[in-house]
Protein backbone atom coordinates (compact mmCIF):
# COMPACT_ATOMS: atom_id res chain seq x y z
CA UNK A 1 0.00 0.00 0.00
CA UNK A 2 1.98 2.56 -1.16
CA UNK A 3 1.55 5.82 -3.42
CA UNK A 4 3.79 5.66 -6.72
CA UNK A 5 4.14 8.50 -9.32
CA UNK A 6 5.47 7.16 -12.29
CA UNK A 7 6.93 9.36 -15.06
CA UNK A 8 4.90 12.49 -14.05
CA UNK A 9 5.32 15.14 -16.69
CA UNK A 10 3.33 18.76 -17.00
CA UNK A 11 4.21 21.55 -18.67
CA UNK A 12 2.74 25.33 -18.87
CA UNK A 13 3.66 27.61 -21.89
CA UNK A 14 6.01 25.20 -23.44
CA UNK A 15 8.29 24.66 -20.06
CA UNK A 16 8.55 21.91 -18.63
CA UNK A 17 7.52 22.44 -14.75
CA UNK A 18 7.39 19.01 -13.89
CA UNK A 19 9.73 16.74 -16.31
CA UNK A 20 9.54 12.97 -15.92
CA UNK A 21 9.21 12.56 -12.19
CA UNK A 22 8.57 9.26 -10.63
CA UNK A 23 8.45 8.14 -7.01
CA UNK A 24 6.92 6.25 -4.23
CA UNK A 25 5.54 6.78 -1.03
CA UNK A 26 5.17 4.38 1.35
CA UNK A 27 2.48 4.33 4.31
CA UNK A 28 3.47 5.76 7.30
CA UNK A 29 6.27 7.08 5.48
CA UNK A 30 7.03 11.00 5.15
CA UNK A 31 8.70 12.72 2.08
CA UNK A 32 10.45 16.37 1.71
CA UNK A 33 10.23 17.56 -1.63
CA UNK A 34 12.52 20.76 -1.85
CA UNK A 35 13.65 22.97 -4.40
CA UNK A 36 13.83 26.72 -5.38
CA UNK A 37 10.54 28.65 -5.95
CA UNK A 38 9.51 27.77 -9.47
CA UNK A 39 10.65 24.26 -9.57
CA UNK A 40 7.48 22.68 -9.71
CA UNK A 41 6.85 21.37 -5.97
CA UNK A 42 3.74 22.83 -5.64
CA UNK A 43 2.64 21.70 -9.37
CA UNK A 44 3.68 18.53 -8.09
CA UNK A 45 1.28 18.49 -5.03
CA UNK A 46 -1.71 19.96 -7.33
CA UNK A 47 -1.59 16.98 -9.66
CA UNK A 48 -1.39 14.70 -7.02
CA UNK A 49 -4.23 16.26 -5.27
CA UNK A 50 -6.29 16.67 -8.25
CA UNK A 51 -6.41 20.15 -8.91
CA UNK A 52 -4.13 19.74 -11.68
CA UNK A 53 -4.13 17.10 -14.91
CA UNK A 54 -0.67 16.04 -15.31
CA UNK A 55 0.18 15.54 -19.54
CA UNK A 56 1.70 12.96 -19.12
CA UNK A 57 2.87 9.53 -17.08
CA UNK A 58 0.91 8.02 -14.69
CA UNK A 59 -0.59 8.23 -10.14
CA UNK A 60 -1.35 5.23 -9.02
CA UNK A 61 -2.92 5.54 -5.40
CA UNK A 62 -3.49 3.06 -2.56
CA UNK A 63 -6.81 1.41 -2.95
CA UNK A 64 -9.71 3.57 -1.45
CA UNK A 65 -7.39 6.16 -0.91
CA UNK A 66 -8.44 9.56 0.58
CA UNK A 67 -6.15 12.78 -0.27
CA UNK A 68 -5.88 15.50 1.76
CA UNK A 69 -4.29 18.88 1.60
CA UNK A 70 -2.78 21.43 4.15
CA UNK A 71 -2.35 24.38 2.04
CA UNK A 72 0.22 27.20 2.44
CA UNK A 73 -2.17 30.07 3.37
CA UNK A 74 -4.43 27.34 5.02
CA UNK A 75 -7.60 28.40 2.04
CA UNK A 76 -10.21 28.40 5.00
CA UNK A 77 -13.14 29.41 3.73
CA UNK A 78 -13.68 32.64 5.19
CA UNK A 79 -17.31 32.66 4.89
CA UNK A 80 -17.99 29.41 7.77
CA UNK A 81 -17.02 29.36 11.26
CA UNK A 82 -14.02 26.76 12.38
CA UNK A 83 -16.16 23.98 12.73
CA UNK A 84 -18.07 24.67 9.75
CA UNK A 85 -14.24 24.78 7.79
CA UNK A 86 -13.46 21.31 9.28
CA UNK A 87 -17.34 19.96 8.93
CA UNK A 88 -17.19 20.72 5.51
CA UNK A 89 -16.17 17.81 3.32
CA UNK A 90 -19.02 15.55 5.48
CA UNK A 91 -21.36 18.12 5.39
CA UNK A 92 -21.35 18.55 1.51
CA UNK A 93 -20.38 15.09 0.48
CA UNK A 94 -23.50 12.51 0.91
CA UNK A 95 -21.33 9.77 0.83
CA UNK A 96 -19.90 10.95 4.39
CA UNK A 97 -23.11 12.94 5.20
CA UNK A 98 -25.16 9.73 5.81
CA UNK A 99 -22.92 8.17 7.89
CA UNK A 100 -22.73 10.29 10.98
CA UNK A 101 -25.62 12.14 12.91
CA UNK A 102 -25.40 15.74 14.08
CA UNK A 103 -23.95 14.94 17.43
CA UNK A 104 -21.60 12.09 15.67
CA UNK A 105 -20.22 15.21 13.60
CA UNK A 106 -19.69 17.69 16.33
CA UNK A 107 -17.78 14.78 18.28
CA UNK A 108 -15.61 14.27 15.44
CA UNK A 109 -15.15 17.82 14.81
CA UNK A 110 -13.88 18.36 18.91
CA UNK A 111 -11.99 15.91 18.04
CA UNK A 112 -9.75 16.82 15.10
CA UNK A 113 -9.40 19.97 16.77
CA UNK A 114 -7.78 18.40 19.69
CA UNK A 115 -5.71 16.58 17.97
CA UNK A 116 -4.23 19.80 16.45
CA UNK A 117 -4.54 21.36 20.13
CA UNK A 118 -7.22 23.57 19.40
CA UNK A 119 -9.80 23.72 21.56
CA UNK A 120 -12.96 26.16 22.43
CA UNK A 121 -12.47 27.81 18.98
CA UNK A 122 -15.64 26.32 16.90
CA UNK A 123 -17.25 29.43 16.39
CA UNK A 124 -14.55 31.99 15.39
CA UNK A 125 -14.26 32.90 12.04
CA UNK A 126 -10.86 32.25 10.37
CA UNK A 127 -10.11 36.15 10.55
CA UNK A 128 -10.15 36.13 14.20
CA UNK A 129 -7.58 33.38 13.92
CA UNK A 130 -3.52 34.07 14.11
CA UNK A 131 -1.24 32.22 11.45
CA UNK A 132 -0.53 29.18 13.24
CA UNK A 133 -4.04 28.61 14.59
CA UNK A 134 -5.43 29.06 10.77
CA UNK A 135 -2.86 26.05 9.60
CA UNK A 136 -3.99 24.04 12.39
CA UNK A 137 -7.74 24.41 11.88
CA UNK A 138 -6.05 23.41 7.85
CA UNK A 139 -4.59 20.58 9.31
CA UNK A 140 -8.07 19.66 11.19
CA UNK A 141 -10.08 20.06 8.12
CA UNK A 142 -8.11 18.42 6.23
CA UNK A 143 -8.13 15.42 8.41
CA UNK A 144 -11.49 15.37 9.17
CA UNK A 145 -12.06 12.56 6.73
CA UNK A 146 -9.28 10.00 7.81
CA UNK A 147 -7.18 10.66 4.55
CA UNK A 148 -4.39 8.03 3.80
CA UNK A 149 -2.44 10.24 1.83
CA UNK A 150 -1.89 13.94 3.63
CA UNK A 151 0.15 16.92 1.08
CA UNK A 152 1.44 20.00 2.61
CA UNK A 153 2.54 23.01 0.51
CA UNK A 154 4.84 24.96 2.87
CA UNK A 155 3.33 24.07 6.26
CA UNK A 156 5.78 26.26 8.23
CA UNK A 157 6.28 29.11 5.82
CA UNK A 158 5.84 32.25 7.07
CA UNK A 159 5.58 31.70 11.03
CA UNK A 160 7.91 32.27 13.97
CA UNK A 161 10.39 29.22 15.06
CA UNK A 162 8.40 28.26 18.05
CA UNK A 163 4.83 28.06 16.08
CA UNK A 164 7.03 26.26 13.44
CA UNK A 165 8.16 23.38 15.81
CA UNK A 166 4.93 22.50 17.11
CA UNK A 167 3.04 22.64 13.30
CA UNK A 168 5.62 19.79 12.93
CA UNK A 169 5.23 17.90 15.59
CA UNK A 170 2.07 17.63 14.59
CA UNK A 171 2.60 16.67 11.05
CA UNK A 172 4.80 13.51 12.49
CA UNK A 173 1.87 12.89 14.76
CA UNK A 174 -1.00 13.02 12.42
CA UNK A 175 0.96 10.55 10.23
CA UNK A 176 1.63 7.95 13.39
CA UNK A 177 -2.03 8.38 14.25
CA UNK A 178 -3.49 7.83 10.75
CA UNK A 179 -1.00 6.13 9.46
CA UNK A 180 -0.23 7.82 6.30
CA UNK A 181 1.74 8.40 3.40
CA UNK A 182 2.83 12.23 3.54
CA UNK A 183 4.13 14.51 0.90
CA UNK A 184 5.92 17.40 2.69
CA UNK A 185 6.66 20.61 0.32
CA UNK A 186 9.18 22.89 2.14
CA UNK A 187 12.21 25.48 2.19
CA UNK A 188 13.02 24.83 6.12
CA UNK A 189 15.53 22.86 7.10
CA UNK A 190 14.35 22.88 10.47
CA UNK A 191 11.03 21.17 8.88
CA UNK A 192 12.93 18.42 7.15
CA UNK A 193 14.80 17.44 10.09
CA UNK A 194 11.76 17.16 12.12
CA UNK A 195 9.35 16.07 10.06
CA UNK A 196 10.56 14.00 7.04
CA UNK A 197 12.03 10.79 6.55
CA UNK A 198 13.34 10.86 3.27
CA UNK A 199 14.39 13.91 0.79
CA UNK A 200 13.59 14.52 -2.95
CA UNK A 201 14.99 17.75 -4.88
CA UNK A 202 13.35 19.30 -7.97
CA UNK A 203 15.12 21.47 -10.25
CA UNK A 204 13.21 23.07 -13.36
CA UNK A 205 11.36 20.43 -12.71
CA UNK A 206 13.63 17.53 -12.93
CA UNK A 207 14.40 15.56 -9.49
CA UNK A 208 18.16 16.21 -9.01
CA UNK A 209 18.34 14.25 -5.61
CA UNK A 210 16.89 11.64 -3.65
CA UNK A 211 17.83 10.07 -0.37
CA UNK A 212 17.79 10.39 3.06
CA UNK A 213 17.50 13.60 5.98
CA UNK A 214 21.13 12.63 6.61
CA UNK A 215 22.18 12.22 3.57
CA UNK A 216 20.67 15.95 2.71
CA UNK A 217 22.05 17.29 5.24
CA UNK A 218 25.81 16.05 5.26
CA UNK A 219 25.89 17.24 1.48
CA UNK A 220 26.87 13.82 -0.28
CA UNK A 221 26.45 15.63 -3.91
CA UNK A 222 26.96 18.87 -5.59
CA UNK A 223 22.85 20.31 -5.56
CA UNK A 224 22.47 18.88 -1.64
CA UNK A 225 25.07 20.79 -0.70
CA UNK A 226 24.12 23.98 -2.50
CA UNK A 227 20.85 24.07 -1.06
CA UNK A 228 21.65 23.22 2.81
CA UNK A 229 24.75 25.50 2.07
CA UNK A 230 22.12 27.95 0.51
CA UNK A 231 25.21 29.18 -1.47
CA UNK A 232 24.02 30.85 -4.63
CA UNK A 233 27.03 29.08 -6.38
CA UNK A 234 26.69 25.64 -7.98
CA UNK A 235 24.66 23.66 -9.79
CA UNK A 236 21.59 25.54 -9.42
CA UNK A 237 21.26 29.05 -11.42
CA UNK A 238 18.88 30.84 -8.56
CA UNK A 239 18.69 34.05 -11.13
CA UNK A 240 15.32 34.32 -13.07
CA UNK A 241 13.51 31.13 -11.05
CA UNK B 1 13.36 54.84 -36.16
CA UNK B 2 12.40 51.90 -38.23
CA UNK B 3 13.30 49.39 -35.54
CA UNK B 4 11.50 51.52 -33.15
CA UNK B 5 8.39 51.19 -35.55
CA UNK B 6 8.76 47.86 -35.76
CA UNK B 7 9.12 46.93 -32.18
CA UNK B 8 5.60 49.12 -31.51
CA UNK B 9 3.84 47.08 -33.97
CA UNK B 10 5.20 43.88 -33.27
CA UNK B 11 4.07 45.09 -29.29
CA UNK B 12 0.91 46.44 -30.72
CA UNK B 13 0.28 42.97 -32.96
CA UNK B 14 1.29 40.66 -29.77
CA UNK B 15 -1.05 43.30 -27.48
CA UNK B 16 -4.17 42.39 -30.11
CA UNK B 17 -3.53 38.44 -30.01
CA UNK B 18 -3.10 37.89 -26.60
CA UNK B 19 -6.79 40.02 -26.35
CA UNK B 20 -8.22 37.51 -28.97
CA UNK B 21 -6.76 34.96 -26.99
CA UNK B 22 -8.69 35.95 -23.73
CA UNK B 23 -11.53 36.99 -25.48
CA UNK B 24 -11.84 33.14 -27.04
CA UNK B 25 -10.75 31.72 -23.73
CA UNK B 26 -13.49 33.18 -21.91
CA UNK B 27 -16.32 32.87 -24.15
CA UNK B 28 -15.07 28.63 -24.22
CA UNK B 29 -14.99 28.66 -20.45
CA UNK B 30 -18.70 29.99 -20.54
CA UNK B 31 -19.86 27.48 -22.48
CA UNK B 32 -17.94 25.05 -20.88
CA UNK B 33 -19.43 25.65 -17.18
CA UNK B 34 -22.60 26.72 -18.37
CA UNK B 35 -22.71 22.88 -19.69
CA UNK B 36 -21.53 21.75 -16.63
CA UNK B 37 -24.04 24.19 -14.73
CA UNK B 38 -27.32 22.47 -17.43
CA UNK B 39 -25.63 19.12 -16.51
CA UNK B 40 -25.53 18.83 -12.74
CA UNK B 41 -29.10 20.76 -12.41
CA UNK B 42 -30.48 18.06 -14.73
CA UNK B 43 -28.83 15.70 -12.40
CA UNK B 44 -30.37 17.47 -9.53
CA UNK B 45 -26.99 17.61 -8.27
CA UNK B 46 -28.32 21.33 -6.18
CA UNK B 47 -27.40 22.27 -3.22
CA UNK B 48 -31.06 23.91 -1.36
CA UNK B 49 -29.33 25.48 1.59
CA UNK B 50 -26.95 27.65 -0.95
CA UNK B 51 -29.53 28.18 -3.49
CA UNK B 52 -31.76 29.83 -1.05
CA UNK B 53 -29.05 31.88 0.45
CA UNK B 54 -28.01 33.33 -3.11
CA UNK B 55 -31.81 33.82 -4.14
CA UNK B 56 -31.89 35.89 -1.47
CA UNK B 57 -28.90 38.11 -2.54
CA UNK B 58 -30.31 38.36 -5.65
CA UNK B 59 -33.77 39.20 -4.56
CA UNK B 60 -33.30 41.69 -2.07
CA UNK B 61 -29.76 42.83 -2.47
CA UNK B 62 -30.75 44.24 -5.99
CA UNK B 63 -34.44 45.32 -5.32
CA UNK B 64 -33.55 48.92 -4.32
CA UNK B 65 -31.14 50.17 -6.47
CA UNK B 66 -33.36 48.47 -8.68
CA UNK B 67 -36.57 50.02 -7.73
CA UNK B 68 -34.69 53.30 -8.02
CA UNK B 69 -32.93 53.13 -11.27
CA UNK B 70 -36.75 52.00 -13.16
CA UNK B 71 -38.88 54.25 -11.30
CA UNK B 72 -36.52 57.19 -11.71
CA UNK B 73 -36.52 56.08 -15.63
CA UNK B 74 -39.61 56.21 -16.08
CA UNK B 75 -40.42 58.71 -14.11
CA UNK B 76 -38.31 60.71 -16.10
CA UNK B 77 -39.57 59.57 -19.55
CA UNK B 78 -43.39 60.21 -18.32
CA UNK B 79 -42.04 63.86 -17.49
CA UNK B 80 -40.83 64.47 -21.55
CA UNK B 81 -43.51 62.47 -22.81
CA UNK B 82 -46.61 63.51 -21.12
CA UNK B 83 -46.53 66.94 -21.87
CA UNK B 84 -45.62 66.70 -25.23
CA UNK B 85 -48.44 64.01 -25.75
CA UNK B 86 -50.93 66.50 -24.02
CA UNK B 87 -49.67 69.12 -26.58
CA UNK B 88 -50.51 66.99 -29.90
CA UNK B 89 -54.13 66.27 -28.00
CA UNK B 90 -52.90 62.61 -27.54
CA UNK B 91 -52.18 62.78 -23.60
CA UNK B 92 -54.41 59.51 -23.18
CA UNK B 93 -51.74 57.69 -24.85
CA UNK B 94 -49.15 58.45 -22.38
CA UNK B 95 -50.26 55.04 -20.14
CA UNK B 96 -50.07 52.99 -23.51
CA UNK B 97 -46.55 54.11 -24.62
CA UNK B 98 -45.13 53.97 -20.89
CA UNK B 99 -46.38 50.21 -20.87
CA UNK B 100 -45.19 49.29 -24.18
CA UNK B 101 -41.90 50.76 -23.56
CA UNK B 102 -41.31 49.73 -20.14
CA UNK B 103 -42.48 46.47 -20.46
CA UNK B 104 -40.55 45.55 -23.78
CA UNK B 105 -37.37 46.99 -22.75
CA UNK B 106 -36.50 49.46 -20.37
CA UNK B 107 -37.47 47.63 -17.62
CA UNK B 108 -35.73 44.64 -18.41
CA UNK B 109 -32.57 46.38 -19.33
CA UNK B 110 -32.54 49.02 -16.56
CA UNK B 111 -32.98 45.94 -13.62
CA UNK B 112 -30.13 44.02 -15.27
CA UNK B 113 -28.18 47.26 -14.79
CA UNK B 114 -28.93 47.09 -11.22
CA UNK B 115 -28.38 43.31 -10.87
CA UNK B 116 -25.64 43.44 -12.09
CA UNK B 117 -23.76 46.72 -10.38
CA UNK B 118 -25.40 45.05 -6.91
CA UNK B 119 -24.87 41.19 -7.75
CA UNK B 120 -22.69 40.62 -10.10
CA UNK B 121 -19.77 42.63 -9.32
CA UNK B 122 -20.11 41.00 -5.76
CA UNK B 123 -20.30 37.50 -7.23
CA UNK B 124 -17.24 37.98 -9.04
CA UNK B 125 -15.16 39.42 -6.17
CA UNK B 126 -16.17 36.83 -3.85
CA UNK B 127 -15.50 33.92 -6.32
CA UNK B 128 -12.29 35.71 -7.54
CA UNK B 129 -11.09 36.24 -3.90
CA UNK B 130 -11.82 32.61 -3.30
CA UNK B 131 -9.68 31.40 -6.17
CA UNK B 132 -6.74 33.46 -5.48
CA UNK B 133 -6.74 32.27 -1.75
CA UNK B 134 -6.85 28.68 -2.81
CA UNK B 135 -10.63 28.15 -1.35
CA UNK B 136 -11.68 26.82 -4.33
CA UNK B 137 -8.46 24.51 -4.86
CA UNK B 138 -9.53 23.65 -1.39
CA UNK B 139 -12.82 22.58 -2.03
CA UNK B 140 -11.82 20.02 -5.20
CA UNK B 141 -9.41 18.51 -3.20
CA UNK B 142 -11.82 17.44 -0.49
CA UNK B 143 -14.03 16.30 -3.27
CA UNK B 144 -17.04 18.62 -3.19
CA UNK B 145 -17.74 19.89 -6.34
CA UNK B 146 -17.37 23.55 -6.93
CA UNK B 147 -19.79 23.97 -9.50
CA UNK B 148 -22.48 22.28 -7.29
CA UNK B 149 -21.71 23.97 -4.13
CA UNK B 150 -20.70 27.77 -5.96
CA UNK B 151 -22.17 28.45 -9.60
CA UNK B 152 -25.07 26.11 -9.80
CA UNK B 153 -27.19 28.25 -6.93
CA UNK B 154 -26.05 31.45 -8.09
CA UNK B 155 -27.24 30.61 -11.83
CA UNK B 156 -30.95 29.17 -10.54
CA UNK B 157 -31.05 32.51 -7.82
CA UNK B 158 -30.22 34.69 -11.63
CA UNK B 159 -32.96 32.49 -13.44
CA UNK B 160 -35.39 31.99 -11.00
CA UNK B 161 -35.28 35.85 -8.99
CA UNK B 162 -34.52 38.12 -12.25
CA UNK B 163 -38.14 38.06 -13.34
CA UNK B 164 -39.37 38.99 -10.14
CA UNK B 165 -37.21 42.00 -9.43
CA UNK B 166 -38.07 42.53 -13.11
CA UNK B 167 -41.88 42.31 -12.08
CA UNK B 168 -41.87 44.73 -9.34
CA UNK B 169 -39.41 47.16 -11.24
CA UNK B 170 -41.84 47.43 -13.68
CA UNK B 171 -44.76 47.63 -11.70
CA UNK B 172 -43.47 50.27 -9.43
CA UNK B 173 -41.99 52.22 -12.20
CA UNK B 174 -45.55 52.23 -14.57
CA UNK B 175 -46.98 53.72 -11.11
CA UNK B 176 -44.20 56.49 -10.83
CA UNK B 177 -44.70 57.31 -14.66
CA UNK B 178 -48.80 57.47 -13.78
CA UNK B 179 -48.00 60.36 -10.99
CA UNK B 180 -45.67 62.07 -12.85
CA UNK B 181 -48.14 62.16 -15.89
CA UNK B 182 -50.71 63.29 -13.79
CA UNK B 183 -48.55 65.86 -12.23
CA UNK B 184 -46.60 67.28 -16.02
CA UNK B 185 -49.69 66.96 -18.07
CA UNK B 186 -53.01 66.84 -15.63
CA UNK B 187 -53.76 63.35 -16.99
CA UNK B 188 -55.92 61.74 -14.77
CA UNK B 189 -54.83 58.40 -12.91
CA UNK B 190 -57.94 57.20 -14.09
CA UNK B 191 -57.14 57.82 -17.72
CA UNK B 192 -53.45 56.86 -17.51
CA UNK B 193 -54.69 53.42 -15.78
CA UNK B 194 -56.79 52.58 -18.26
CA UNK B 195 -54.53 53.57 -21.08
CA UNK B 196 -51.67 51.39 -19.53
CA UNK B 197 -54.19 48.86 -19.85
CA UNK B 198 -54.45 49.03 -23.55
CA UNK B 199 -50.43 48.65 -23.88
CA UNK B 200 -50.07 45.83 -21.79
CA UNK B 201 -49.75 42.56 -23.89
CA UNK B 202 -49.40 39.23 -21.77
CA UNK B 203 -47.36 38.37 -25.24
CA UNK B 204 -45.00 41.30 -24.19
CA UNK B 205 -45.06 40.24 -20.08
CA UNK B 206 -44.35 36.46 -21.07
CA UNK B 207 -41.26 37.63 -23.50
CA UNK B 208 -40.56 39.93 -20.86
CA UNK B 209 -40.14 37.32 -18.34
CA UNK B 210 -38.20 35.01 -20.25
CA UNK B 211 -35.82 37.45 -21.50
CA UNK B 212 -35.30 38.75 -18.04
CA UNK B 213 -34.46 34.88 -17.06
CA UNK B 214 -31.88 34.83 -19.39
CA UNK B 215 -30.40 37.91 -18.09
CA UNK B 216 -30.27 36.47 -14.42
CA UNK B 217 -28.65 33.71 -15.63
CA UNK B 218 -25.94 35.14 -17.82
CA UNK B 219 -25.19 37.49 -15.60
CA UNK B 220 -24.55 34.69 -12.98
CA UNK B 221 -23.35 32.88 -15.37
CA UNK B 222 -20.50 35.19 -16.23
CA UNK B 223 -19.66 37.04 -12.97
CA UNK B 224 -18.88 33.05 -11.39
CA UNK B 225 -16.67 32.09 -14.59
CA UNK B 226 -14.62 35.32 -14.43
CA UNK B 227 -14.62 34.74 -10.18
CA UNK B 228 -13.75 31.62 -10.88
CA UNK B 229 -10.90 31.75 -13.20
CA UNK B 230 -9.05 34.08 -11.67
CA UNK B 231 -5.34 33.65 -10.56
CA UNK B 232 -3.23 35.70 -8.71
CA UNK B 233 -3.35 38.40 -6.54
CA UNK B 234 -5.45 41.63 -5.31
CA UNK B 235 -5.01 43.51 -8.77
CA UNK B 236 -6.37 40.24 -10.31
CA UNK B 237 -9.70 40.18 -8.39
CA UNK B 238 -10.57 44.03 -9.09
CA UNK B 239 -9.73 43.36 -12.60
CA UNK B 240 -11.90 40.08 -12.54
CA UNK B 241 -14.50 42.25 -11.05
CA UNK B 242 -13.90 44.67 -14.11
CA UNK B 243 -14.59 42.48 -16.71
CA UNK B 244 -17.51 40.75 -15.27
CA UNK B 245 -19.43 43.63 -15.18
CA UNK B 246 -18.19 44.69 -18.53
CA UNK B 247 -18.53 41.08 -20.20
CA UNK B 248 -22.26 41.04 -18.48
CA UNK B 249 -23.37 44.18 -19.85
CA UNK B 250 -22.37 42.89 -23.10
CA UNK B 251 -24.20 39.61 -22.67
CA UNK B 252 -27.51 41.03 -21.58
CA UNK B 253 -27.65 43.77 -24.27
CA UNK B 254 -26.73 40.87 -26.84
CA UNK B 255 -29.35 39.11 -25.57
CA UNK B 256 -31.70 41.69 -25.88
CA UNK B 257 -31.22 42.34 -29.65
CA UNK B 258 -31.64 38.67 -30.20
CA UNK B 259 -34.98 38.61 -28.03
CA UNK B 260 -36.01 42.05 -30.24
CA UNK B 261 -35.41 40.50 -33.29
CA UNK B 262 -36.73 36.88 -33.00
CA UNK B 263 -40.68 38.52 -31.01
CA UNK B 264 -40.90 41.89 -32.65
CA UNK B 265 -39.13 42.07 -35.83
Amino acid sequence: MSLKIKNLSKMFDDKYVLNDISLEVQNGETLGVIGFSGSGKSTLLKIISGILEADSGEIIYPKDSEVAMAFQYSALFDFLNVFDNIAFPIVERKELRKKYTKSELEKIVKEKLKMVGLEGIEEKYPSELSGGMQKRVGFARAIVTNPNIILYDEPTAGLDPVTSTMIEDYIVQLKKELNASCIVVTHQLSTIRRAVDRVIMLYQGKMVFQGSVQELLRGTDEYSRQFVSASITGPMNIIGT
Amino acid sequence: MFELNKTLTYQSLMLLKGEIEDFIATVGNIGVIFVEVVKRIFSFKINFKETIEQSKRFAFDSLPISLTIVGMTSAIIAMQLAPELAKQGGADYTGTLSALVMVRELATIMSGFAIISMVGSSFASELASMAVTEQINAMTVLKVDYISYLIVPRFLAGVVFMPCVFILSAVFGLICAGYVSNWCADLSLLNYYTSLWHGLYLRDIFIALLKASFFGGTIALISCVHGCFTHGGAKEVGLATTKAVVWSFLGIAVWDFIFASFFYL
